[in-house]
């Protein structure tokens, strides 16, 4: 037996760790390469947030569809564009990273080395993922301290926990188109079907609450619906358990379901595109 | 383990669907069509040997180097690489094997060659210093340690080749997998390899090459033992004395007749216009 395979311990969390440290020291030294990319995302928040900040002085406070939120349409806006972008990337990484990889023709090499292909997934995403949650952090304080956004007394465990949910919501739908992309190659009708539903139904920029109820029970049916609201609550109002717990229960329902399904259909897909020979065909 | 050949192949089979027409598709749903690839292959492969696989264009080379690989799955039959079942065991699969992808667009073309070898290291398990003598050692081997600093898009296409092989070497797999390593190569970059892969690998490391070409002269200078696949069947098979010999043919001559014999079977070349 040879040396690496010798030393190799595929469940250590040390060597686990280290591979997906790989993909992020890969993505960052080639992101640093091209210099002027970083400075046009912070200069596309700034113009996103002033905005919204203008927008949100023609909407009266004392609309009832806010009130749950603060009343504040400009932090609700802030709150709703700053995530779904975030939730779309946990979405679309996946997906994008095996059409990327299929593209440009890394994949064939990344497929014959001892790493899953589900580590593999993981590890191409992080940086994306990593950088995408810094930009939300910098939208969020951006927002606050140059356009005044209010803050309510934060509920950090309600906002952590409708945070982890809705990750792995979010992933085990990326998880799916990613299936999907790796048997059809292209077209992605689950990312496609989410994110087209997300801005209108989800309440991104405006409430649920002013749509009408046969619409509004179409939005009870997305994840990003209840993600989004928890997370408002937790971060604008200071209402505490009671107010997100609900977000948090509909959340971990759609996990019980979208988790597993995902994984499994997953599987299936990398099976069936070995059979057909088209793994690494774009 | 020991014992066991470095590649054993019983009876595969490989059949790829074959994409209709949308009509096709609307009119006939049920209907699947294949080619076949693959039709029945046998062979064996000692180990420390050079191998070399030869074929026409389309003949199955490439299939059976991916399925030996793990990246395309059979549809009957066994493969064994290291006495590791290619379907069962794809993961101890790859701890013994490397593949030296002479496609220069599975590198990143914005990283330097050392970064390159940096991450594929890594996603082999290596890591900290074990990580570093290993690049060191395949750099050196390579002949690219003056170039391991430099972007990987400002090698000569004989450099990108070389990083294919100290890519594939990372793994320190006693089983090499090369896929006409010498195709776009000019005649004196392509000597060095021949070399570097009979001498510094096989004869100098201990090492199994597997080597689909379908330049005779090459397979002539490297070989050990060769087959001639064509129409997805293995028609001939050892080493280039014995099949010269034998007949008093040349390797041309022997490979004309594998090949012909393939023509008058009334079977069409299975890879070509495949998806």
């Amino acid at each position: 037996m040879s040396a690496v395979a010798a030393g190799f311990r595929p469940r250590a969390l040390g060597d686990y760790s280290a591979r997906l440290l790989a993909f992020l020291r890969r993505d960052l030294r080639d992101a640093l390469t091209y210099k002027f990319s970083f400075l046009y995302s912070i200069i596309g928040i700034f113009f996103s947030s002033a905005t919204f900040f203008f927008i949100s002085r023609l909407v009266n406070p004392a609309v009832p569809a806010l009130g749950p939120y603060g009343g504040d349409y400009f932090s609700f806006a802030v709150v709703g564009l700053a995530f779904s972008s975030l939730l779309g990337l946990f979405q679309e990484g996946l997906p994008s990273v095996i059409r990327n990889a299929q593209m440009s023709g890394t994949l064939e090499a990344l497929l014959v080395t001892q790493t899953s292909v589900p580590t593999i997934l993981l590890g191409s995403s992080l940086y994306s993922l990593a950088f995408q949650i810094l930009r939300t952090i910098f939208y969020l304080i951006l927002a606050a301290a140059v356009f005044g956004m209010k803050f309510g007394r934060v509920y950090w465990p309600g906002a952590v926990s409708v945070f982890v949910l809705t990750a792995l919501c979010f992933l085990s739908l990326g998880i799916l188109s990613a299936s999907f992309i790796l048997v059809y190659k292209m077209g992605n009708p689950l990312g496609w079907i989410f994110s087209s539903m997300s801005g209108l139904l989800g309440g991104v920029i405006f409430p649920i609450a002013i749509l009408p109820s046969w619409l509004r029970w179409a939005s009870y049916m997305l994840p990003v619906t209840y993600s989004l609201d928890g997370m408002r609550k937790s971060l604008l109002v200071s209402g505490g358990a009671a107010q997100v717990l609900p977000d948090i229960a509909a959340l971990a329902a759609f996990n019980v379901v979208l988790l597993p399904l995902s994984l499994v259909l997953f599987r299936a897909a990398v099976r069936k595109a070995k059979r057909d020979g088209t793994l690494t065909h774009y | 383990m020991t014992s066991a050949p470095a590649i054993l192949v019983t009876g595969l089979v490989k059949r790829y669907p074959v994409f209709g027409r949308f009509r096709d598709v609307l009119l006939h749903p049920l209907r699947r069509e294949s080619k076949t690839a693959l039709a029945g292959v046998d062979l064996r492969v000692e180990r420390g040997r050079c191998f070399c696989l030869l074929g026409p264009n389309g003949a199955g080379k490439t299939t059976l180097i991916k399925i030996l690989t793990t990246l395309v799955l059979p549809d009957e039959g066994k493969a064994f690489v290291g006495g590791c079942d290619v379907e069962q065991d794809p993961v101890w699969v790859r701890r013994r094997i490397g593949f030296a992808i002479n496609e220069e667009r599975s590198f990143y073309w914005r990283l330097t060659g050392r970064q390159n070898l940096e991450f594929f290291g890594a996603l082999n398990g290596l890591r900290g210093r074990r990580l570093e003598a290993k690049i060191a050692e395949v750099v050196r081997l390579t002949n690219l340690e003056e170039a391991a600093g430099q972007r990987f898009n400002t090698y000569s296409t004989g450099m990108r080749q070389m990083l294919a092989f100290a890519r594939a070497l990372m793994t320190d797999a006693d089983i090499l997998f090369v896929d006409e390593p010498t195709r776009s190569l000019d005649p004196q970059a392509a000597a060095r390899v021949r070399a570097f892969l009979k001498t510094g690998l096989v004869a100098g490391g201990g090492k199994t090459v597997f080597w689909a070409t379908h330049n005779l002269a090459e397979a002539a200078e490297v070989a050990h033992e060769i087959a001639i696949i064509d129409r997805g069947r293995i028609r001939v098979e050892g080493s280039v004395a014995a099949l010269t010999e034998e007949g008093g043919k040349s390797l041309q001559a022997v490979y004309d007749g594998a090949v012909s014999a393939g023509d008058t079977s009334g079977e069409g070349h299975p890879e070509e216009g495949l998806p």
